[in-house]
């Protein structure tokens, strides 16, 4: 077949995808977006409106088939009887890892990727998180700085729509915001209480959300139905889908085309560059080339390392872009799974009318004035209060009229729940390698992934469980009930690494731009990219990274560096 | 089972000739139809469980002024997850379960738990209910029962659409709406 020609070529079309998409088209590029997945239509395919009894299980998920083809897939809550469909088969897509270390890798592969069901929280950096790796020895300092993001977070989250509350916090910078939902009742007494007890530094705030509270951009306000993990039919949160996508396809310069499973990046030793990629039709299973000047891989973190390393050529033979070795090491995600839930005293005469996605967000706290004993870096708690409704039932003691009068008129106490998510540290041997033994689906040979929490994640999830507890206390709750999960790493899905960014080729993956050291004109700007993981959640963080990055090749290109 | 398909298709040919015109009433009317053709007959629980299991999920969630377990057909709910979403371990566990019930009855004076007087079942349940969680045995089987039958109720139709009145759309979010507790 021969290949067809573009300026761009951006590989995935999922948050990063689709931002790297707008960005080129918009500086007039003619774009082709290469889509592992189906394409996505909001009117056919978002659910979020589907009710319980209208699922064969209630929405309880058909166990005997996600246990069959998705068992790694319905590790992640979302993964049910609703939205399962916007998540990989994971007998298509084969990985391994080692005896006793399981990594749980959630895909999305469709036109929007994961950014159909992300989590929607959206937080900027500080130079906290830029210098640590610098200030503490670990791993390679990070080559840029706030000052160097701030413009482009700014650039991103006008777009995107960001709810939040200015806190004016030195470790958690304020964006360009649109108002917030308020707090509710119970949430508002919480704020207030934990400020007096903590001298500020536990702070209850709004959850930063990628979630509209105003019409935007043609995009209509939330109507708080709940469920944005399954789409959302008034385009409400951001998405590819939503947001990006389209606005690339008003430029005239965009073509997507789905079922496109990239196999590799392919490398011209004459012009020392990448002449285009190589990709499996996904349904024919046919081999064919598309060319383009510039290429971005954007097929979320461990997919974008994985396509790199099948890139191999006599001058690359380990992959393209690991002249330092690096490619595939550092791999990191954020450790969850450690917090407590509890019954607040008051607030009893207060309810809640509409279903937010998310609430309460408190930023982290440890190492950020005064240094901890145990463990570097720190976590920030997500949260919420609410009333449970009848879905207290089946814990509830008791049986009969009564009780079901209960569980229709009363709503139950006030239940706040602190869920911690904490930095993992960059660590070399964390790392993804090809499987010489595995090929996915479509033939290309699949990731080795061997990765494990350290000591300094673990001591950090046992004090969340302490701090969660003290704040539960602080606030005079009952019935507290602590949890500490042992999750593999990756349920997260905040993976990230594996080409990380630095100042010298010798001991990194990308420049300061995201370009790759070996091949100048493929741009890496998902999670990939990432030389410590911070304790925020990552997304806005590489939309910024992408639209910055656009920004500087197409620079390259008119000054006809590249 | 098939004859009772096939009963109820007939009558759905039947009714199809009395559609109503208004676009509405022919989608409400399709949807009932739908369901009447789509229900799933008792395949895991016997004639005597299925009394069992439905005499104690009423007893949860009685009929009062408002539909109750069995109404809202909760044990046939009940029985298709037993058959098509329970593990084979699960499965054995509840019904063994059952059979306990039966068996722990007969010190309260009966050998079947739905013949025993209103009074005793109740007393019964009670036992079982304070001994939850419990992993296998008749309180195993109770616990279950109960957490479906929360579960089934409340997620089922007409109490989803009556009762609960669930909405889809917000004008706006407010978490500081006064509220007084209907028991």
């Amino acid at each position: 077949m021969m290949a067809d020609t573009y300026d761009a070529i951006v590989v995935g079309s999922g948050i990063s995808g689709g931002w790297a998409a707008k960005e080129l088209t918009e500086h007039g590029l003619k774009t082709i977006v290469l889509e592992a997945g189906r394409p996505i239509d909001p009117a056919v395919d978002y659910v979020e409106h589907v009710m319980p009894y209208q699922k064969r299980y209630r929405g309880m998920g058909d166990r005997s088939r996600l246990d069959r083809y998705q068992p790694v897939q319905s590790q992640c809550g979302a993964c049910d009887e609703y939205a399962g469909k916007f998540f990989v088969n994971d007998l298509d897509n084969p990985y391994s890892t080692p005896e006793g270390k399981p990594f749980s890798w959630i895909r999305g592969r469709q036109v929007g990727g994961k950014s159909i069901m992300w989590g929607r929280c959206v937080f900027r950096w500080s130079d906290l998180d830029y210098e640590a790796n610098l200030k503490e020895g670990v791993a390679i300092d990070w080559p840029i700085r706030y000052k160097d993001m701030a413009p482009w977070w700014s650039h991103v989250e006008k777009f995107v729509g960001v709810q939040g509350r200015r806190e004016g916090l030195a470790q958690l910078p304020d964006g360009e915001f649109l108002p917030p939902w308020p707090l509710n009742a119970a949430e508002a007494k919480a704020r207030e209480v934990l400020l007096t007890k903590f001298n500020g530094e536990r702070l209850v705030t709004n959850m930063r959300l990628a979630v509209i509270t105003e019409n935007h951009l043609g995009r209509q306000k939330c109507h708080l139905c709940g469920n944005c993990y399954r789409g959302c039919i008034t385009l409400s949160y951001f998405s590819s889908v939503n947001s990006t996508l389209p606005a690339a396809r008003k430029t005239g310069n965009l073509t997507l085309r789905p079922f496109s499973v990239v196999h590799s990046v392919i490398y011209d030793p004459k012009t020392k560059k990448a002449s285009g990629v190589r990709v499996v039709d996904g349904n024919t299973k046919e081999m064919f080339e598309v060319k383009g000047r510039l290429i971005f891989i954007n097929a979320a973190a461990l997919e974008s390392t994985r396509i790199m390393l099948n890139s191999t050529s006599p001058e690359f033979p380990t992959g393209l872009g690991n002249s330092s070795g690096e490619l595939g090491h550092n791999l990191m995600d954020h450790i969850m799974g450690g917090g407590a839930t509890g019954e607040l005293p008051w607030a009893k005469d207060r309810m809640e009318v509409g279903r937010r996605p998310d609430a309460i967000y408190v930023p982290r706290f440890r190492n950020v004035k005064s240094k901890h004993p145990d463990f570097q870096r720190g976590y920030g708690f997500e949260g919420r209060a609410e009333r449970p409704g009848w879905e207290r039932g089946s814990s509830m003691p008791g049986f009969g009229a009564r009780f079901k009068k209960s569980l229709i008129g009363d709503l139950g106490p006030w239940e706040m729940t602190f869920d911690g998510f904490g930095e993992m540290l960059p660590r070399h041997e964390n790392h993804i390698a090809i499987d010489p033994h595995l090929v996915d689906a479509w033939g290309i040979p699949a990731l080795r992934i061997n990765c494990a929490y350290s000591d300094n994640e673990l001591k950090m999830q046992e004090d969340m469980v302490v701090t969660a507890t003290e704040m539960l206390e602080a606030m005079g709750a009952t019935n507290i009930r602590t949890f500490k999960e042992n999750n593999a790493p990756g349920l997260v899905i905040h993976e990230t690494g594996t080409a990380r960014m630095g100042r010298d080729p010798k001991t990194s993956v990308l420049n300061s731009h995201n370009q790759v050291w070996d091949a100048p004109n493929v741009f890496m700007t998902d999670g990939a990219c990432m030389a410590s993981n911070a304790n925020q959640n990552p997304s806005i963080t590489y939309m910024a990274l992408t639209a910055r990055a656009v920004n500087y090749a197409v620079d390259q290109m008119k000054r006809r560096e590249l | 089972m098939r004859r009772r398909e096939a009963i109820q298709f007939l009558g759905a040919a039947i009714a199809m000739q009395f559609v109503p015109r208004n676009a509405q009433a022919v989608i409400e009317l399709g949807e009932r139809l739908h369901r009447q053709i789509g229900d799933v007959p008792f395949r895991t629980l016997n004639a005597a469980q299925q009394k069992l299991v439905t005499q104690i999920a009423e007893m949860i969630i009685p009929e009062t002024d408002t539909p109750g377990a069995t109404s809202v057909k909760v044990p046939e709910f009940i029985d298709l997850i037993l058959t098509e979403w329970a593990t084979e371990e699960e499965k054995a566990a509840f019904l063994a379960g059952l059979a306990d019930i039966d068996v722990q009855s007969v010190a309260m004076g009966s050998p079947r738990f739905v013949e025993l007087a209103e009074a005793k079942r109740g007393e019964f349940l009670t036992g079982l209910d304070a001994k939850r969680p419990a992993k296998a045995g008749a309180a195993h089987a109770f616990e279950r029962i109960k957490a479906l039958t929360v579960y089934g109720y409340f997620t089922s139709e007409p109490v989803q659409v009556n009762i609960l009145k669930t909405q889809m759309f917000f004008n706006g979010y407010d978490g500081n709406v006064p509220f007084t507790p209907r028991v």
